[in-house]
């Protein structure tokens, strides 16, 4: 501009008029200084709100920001340490209620303040970057009254005994603690975690820590554990009435490390008191508590289950090898059932159904079963005596859950296809027998089997039911034809045509019948042969059962239930009465060791003699004499003589149906290894054994040795050959 | 309810109103406050009114503000004044939200056209995040509120300025030429008092270096800029916008695009930034996505493959719109092009094939400038604003749907879009537009 120019004007009367009285921003400020002091005299009646606001508006408009905000921080600053003195001089326990009041009433006072000072907050404030008016009075009270030296650490010390006190037993105003520590919330959660909450989690350390240890010197484990809970809960509540609700994950973290997590082992493996006495002892409540304290932990879960894992292990174990429980197969395979129920209910009741604790359990079981040989024998011989007169009565759905839990014991079994054997020949037994229970429950189980372990796993098993089917029809057949022509006075005959292959049979047991049975026999083999032609009809006379009417002296008269075995000894005492072992084995062709069992069962069995020995004696020997016991009497007319037969096999039969399963293996096998080969071409050693293994661990547990043995039974076959470089490799020949 | 009844006596006329009406203001207002039980009311004696010593005829408007949501003014009531009672009875929000609408592009009225006092032509205007603006003239920034009153101009050590930007409505960074004093650079000032705030610094190897500030773009905790300086302080730099402390700082390697960048975008959503090397400052045209806490590319893409065919196209201005997946460019001859930024390396698909016979033509032209909200992207060509919106940007077609025109101003130099306003810097003078959509319930325009 030009400088002549402004020489010109005549603003010189215009600008006085618009200067403002010096002393406004002084006069102004006075009103509002004294308001602030009557607001926190709490003498604020007589003050006019809307003249308040319209003076702090003036002063901002004419640019008195800065005077006007550093005033009020001074005078705010003096109110303040007014105030700290008095905090400080409350006596004792008078302190943190005097805090208490005096913080409701600075927060009532700044809020008025603010009211008055709002057009500051929204102009001033936000133009040059203060803080506003509210958030300065918090951080003013912080400075000067919290964090005042003489009353910081009083205050943390205060608050930290009551929490202390309170931890111990008594009852401290949780009202004026909510209210305290609300208010280092309000002043910022920094406030709160560095003044209170960092110092309030050392101190739960160390008492917990302290606690913990003369808890685990004077408790046992389940009241260690309900102490530790009852700690946990409280800290829980405490955080919901006086703390801020971001302490609790802290808070039960440090109670957790203090007085858990590092007593861990400790209390699991406390002598008579820790995990496994609780489970001997079925304590659900006790191990409930502890699966939910140790859940807490990061390792807590794990060190449990590696325990249980071991004791189910050694107490398994120790229930499958002990020699006693060998002695009743029906008890062993009912104790190992009852082992399951005791610790399904555990986890089921105690461990929430954790996953983790059932697969634990499995592969415990898993282990222990196959550690002894004939667990699929037991569980097949258990099946067999449910089947036969343990389910006798007992309801659908029950039987069922007692079939669900054989499964169960199944499933474990690496050696499937030796239960499979067993499994045939107790069911062929049941079957030929006619002892067993109930059709539909013998088929639930076979389907079972079937879902299990596949079609080919029961198909014989199958074929059993249906021969025992077909037979039926097939007797109804011969009996309209034949029995009936002939009148009712020949010995009548029941036939159970069996397929080769289907069933377990013993060929070349053969013994001599009767002659009027083995008429009867010529009959039926002429009418089968000449319904089914081209079969081949073979007599398992060892299988049959025969009912006799015979009649001593006194004209007793007694039906008697023998073996075809027991029936062809009989018949010879029609003729005579006094016979050696030697003229029995000779007119029988029983062979020997059955015919032995025969003639023990006929002749030692007290209440069931209807034979006398000479001598007598237990066992039986190629000298004695059999004599026709004139005197037999029973209270029943029918008399069942049942064959001596060890429920349990005897060490050869044993050994016999181990090679019969190692041989049946075979097949398997080779049939598994041309699989594997047929698909791959070439294939190195090891690789071949665990593809094998893969393929028939559903079935049984292939040992590598037998695998080694087919390859090569195969290379000599011309199925495989050698690689001729490398000779680990196999090669497939088509 | 006569307890609800509340009369005040505003500058000697009486208003009755009730506390609900009242409360309506909310608890930063002065009427809240007056009403408060904290101020226990000692009425006048012999009468139960509040007195408020100010001017009655836009209480009322203010009063019927609160009592419908809508701003009705009588003939003849000016805006300013208003607005300043608004102020002070803190009722400033509830006017402005009834006064303009969120932005959209085929709603807009011309609201403003301000001409400043600077010398030359205004290189750059910049939306602030409340509704004011800033416009760069050579070393200056001038500077105006959301009222569009002009401020403080703004200046650093008198350098050129390359670009500036709002990190809060009060805060203007403003990014400068480097000089050899030490001078220049890039810095914040406060918007309200004119004074710098914080000078930001690159440094390296604990020295604070010399640098020229590029381009600028900031997130809500970060400020980035493109930096030229002697060597390793070359590339783009982060810095907290609270400390003002360099947080981390992209350097590249030989070619150096990034330090050179004329254009960065922040993108909140996916939070990357854009950085474009556009011509004339760079020959060839890059655009990077970054992610600045990994300092790594996500998408790229270059003109490389394109140069040298018989239609030279040159990317002369970038932006990139989130809600489409796309990076919009627009070329010499106001073409539009766009980019999928959903995959790296992708060739643009131009959406109009126009060539001027004459190139004088072109020539005395400002180039096109773009400019997004939301889906809608606006794009500056000779003196009007074409608005697009196109839901389906795959099809490589901008759906024009409106073209915003002031019969004065000429060519158009710059537009920004901020605070729900669109500013458009002509070159002729210095003269900004401001456009904005009308709220729900608009005040009686009186000129």
């Amino acid at each position: 501009m030009n400088p002549a120019k402004k020489k010109n004007f005549k603003i010189e009367p215009f600008k006085h008029k618009v200067e403002m009285d010096p002393k406004y921003a002084e006069k102004t400020w006075k009103i509002l200084e004294d308001a602030i002091h009557e607001i926190y005299n709490h003498n604020a009646s007589g003050l006019s709100f809307e003249e308040l606001y319209r003076n702090a508006y003036n002063m901002v408009l004419h640019k008195y920001g800065e005077k006007l905000y550093s005033g009020v921080v001074a005078t705010m600053t003096q109110h303040l340490r007014e105030i700290a003195r008095i905090v400080e001089a409350a006596q004792g326990g008078l302190f943190l209620e005097e805090l208490d009041v005096k913080w409701r009433e600075h927060n009532k006072s700044l809020q008025m303040i603010r009211d008055i000072l709002m057009y500051m907050d929204r102009t001033f404030v936000n133009n040059f970057n203060k803080t506003p008016v509210h958030e300065l009075g918090l951080n003013l009270w912080r400075d000067y009254i919290v964090r005042s030296p003489k009353i910081k650490d009083r205050l943390l010390n205060t608050l930290l005994d009551l929490v202390h006190r309170e931890r111990t037993g008594e009852v401290i105003n949780r009202g004026l603690m909510r209210n305290i520590t609300k208010m280092l919330v309000e002043l910022g959660l920094p406030v709160y975690q560095e003044d209170f909450e960092r110092p309030f989690l050392e101190a739960a350390s160390d008492f917990y820590r302290l606690e913990s240890q003369q808890l685990i010197e004077t408790s046992d484990c389940p009241d260690y554990l309900r102490k530790a809970e009852k700690r946990l809960n409280e800290e829980i509540e405490r955080v919901a009435h006086y703390l801020d609700s971001k302490s609790e994950a802290k808070i039960t973290q440090v109670v957790e490390r203090e007085v858990i997590g590092n007593r861990l082992k400790l209390l699991v493996e406390m002598e008579n008191s820790g995990l496994i006495s609780m489970l001997i002892d079925d304590k659900y409540d006790d191990l409930g508590r502890m699966y939910n304290l140790f859940r807490r932990i990061n390792t807590g879960l794990q060190t449990m289950r590696e325990l249980m894992t071991a004791h189910l292990r050694e107490t398994g174990r120790q229930l499958v090898t002990d020699p006693e429980r060998l002695k009743d197969p029906v008890e062993f395979v009912q104790r190992l059932l009852d082992e399951k129920d005791k610790y399904d209910k555990i986890i089921q009741q105690s461990f929430n159904n954790d996953k983790m604790f059932q697969n634990a359990l499995n592969s415990s079981f898993e282990y222990f079963i196959n550690l002894n040989i004939r667990s699929p024998e037991f569980i097949s011989l258990f099946v067999d005596d449910k089947l036969r007169k343990g389910l006798k009565g007992v309801s659908e759905e029950d039987v069922e859950l007692v079939l669900d839990k054989v499964m169960m014991l199944f499933r474990y079994l690496q050696e499937k296809d030796v239960f499979e054997k067993y499994y045939k020949q107790h069911l062929a037994k049941r079957l030929l027998s006619g002892r067993t229970v109930s059709d539909d429950a013998e088929r639930s189980l076979i389907v079972k089997l079937k879902t299990e372990c596949g079609y080919q796993f029961t198909s014989k098993l199958e074929g059993m039911f249906t021969d025992m089917k077909t037979s039926r029809d097939t007797m109804q057949g011969f009996n309209s034809t034949w029995a009936g022509a002939e009148g009712n006075d020949g010995p009548t005959l029941t036939v159970q045509v069996l397929t080769t292959g289907s069933w377990p049979t013993q060929s070349g047991a053969r013994c001599t019948m009767p002659t009027e049975i083995l008429a009867m026999c010529d009959k039926f083999k002429m009418y089968y042969l000449s319904t089914h032609t081209g079969r081949r009809l073979t007599w398992q006379t060892n299988m049959g059962t025969a009912d006799l009417k015979a009649t001593f002296g006194d004209g007793n008269k007694h039906e008697l239930n023998v073996s075809t075995y027991q029936m062809c000894i009989l018949c010879l005492f029609n003729t005579s009465d006094h016979l050696t072992y030697r003229e029995i084995e000779q007119a029988t062709d029983i062979p020997a060791p059955d015919l032995k069992r025969n003639l023990q069962s006929l002749a030692c069995v007290k209440g069931k003699n209807v034979l006398r020995k000479e001598p007598m004696s237990k066992d039986i020997s190629e000298d004695d004499v059999f004599i026709f016991n004139d005197k037999f009497s029973s209270k029943f007319y029918k008399v069942k003589i049942s064959t001596v037969v060890a429920q349990k096999e005897s060490e050869p039969e044993k050994q016999e149906t181990r090679q019969k399963v190692e041989e049946d293996r075979k097949p398997q096998i080779e049939a598994a290894i041309v699989r594997i080969m047929k698909s791959r071409r070439l294939l190195d050693h090891n690789n071949i054994i665990s593809e094998v293994t893969k393929q028939l661990q559903a079935r049984f547990m292939p040992n590598p040795a037998v695998i080694k043995k087919r390859i090569e039974s195969l290379i000599e076959r011309e199925f495989l050959e050698r690689d001729r470089t490398d000779r680990k490799l196999y090669r497939y020949l088509a | 309810m006569a307890h609800d009844r509340v009369t005040l006596n505003v500058g000697g006329k009486y208003f009755v109103t009730s506390r609900t009406t009242l409360a309506n203001a909310g608890r930063g207002s002065m009427l809240s406050a007056v009403i408060d039980e904290n101020w226990q009311l000692v009425p006048d004696v012999g009468s139960n009114e509040l007195f408020i010593d100010r001017n009655p005829a836009y209480f009322s408007v203010l009063l019927d503000l609160l009592r419908t949501g809508e701003l009705h003014t009588p003939p003849g009531m000016l805006e300013k004044p208003l607005y300043r009672e608004a102020e002070y009875y803190g009722l400033l929000d509830h006017v402005r939200a009834a006064r303009k609408g969120p932005l959209n592009g085929n709603r807009l009225d011309c609201v403003a056209s301000i001409s400043g006092r600077a010398t030359g032509d205004g290189t750059a205007i910049r939306a602030s995040p409340d509704g004011g603006c800033c416009v760069a003239h050579d070393s200056m920034v001038h500077v105006y509120d959301w009222l569009l009153e002009e401020q403080i101009p703004l200046t650093l050590d008198y350098v050129n300025v390359n670009d500036v930007g709002f990190l809060s409505p009060n805060r203007v960074v403003i990014c400068t030429n480097d000089r050899e004093s030490g001078a220049g650079g890039m810095a914040s000032f406060n918007v309200k008092t004119g004074n710098m705030e914080h000078k930001f610094q690159v440094v390296h190897d604990g020295e604070s270096k010399n640098f020229t500030a590029g381009a600028l773009a900031s997130s809500d905790k970060h400020v980035y800029a493109s930096c030229r300086g002697r060597s390793y302080e070359y590339g783009v730099g982060t810095w907290d916008q609270i400390t003002g402390q360099q947080v981390t700082f992209l350097y590249e390697g030989p070619g150096r695009p990034l330090g050179d960048a004329c254009k960065l975008q922040w993108l909140p959503r996916t939070n990357l930034l854009l950085v474009a090397n556009l011509f004339p400052s760079s020959d060839h045209s890059f655009i990077t996505l970054l992610d600045p806490r990994t300092k790594g590319k996500v998408w790229s893409w270059n003109d490389a493959a394109q140069r040298g065919t018989a239609d030279e196209k040159i990317v002369m201005d970038t932006v990139a719109m989130e809600d489409c997946s796309t990076v919009c460019v627009v070329n010499q001859f106001d073409n539009l092009g766009f980019i999928d930024m959903r995959a790296s390396n992708q060739a643009v698909r131009w959406s109009h094939r126009y060539q001027p016979s004459k190139i004088s033509e072109a020539e005395e032209r400002c180039y096109s400038k773009l400019a997004c909200s939301g889906s809608q992207l606006f794009s500056s060509k000779n003196d009007s604003v074409y608005v697009f919106c196109s839901p389906d940007w795959d099809a490589a077609k901008g759906v024009q749907t409106a073209r915003l025109r002031r019969p004065e101003g000429g060519a158009i130099s710059d537009i920004s879009v901020g605070g729900d306003r669109l500013f458009v810097l002509h070159s002729e003078e210095d003269l900004f537009d401001v456009w904005e959509t009308p709220g729900p319930s608009q005040i009686v325009n009186t000129y």
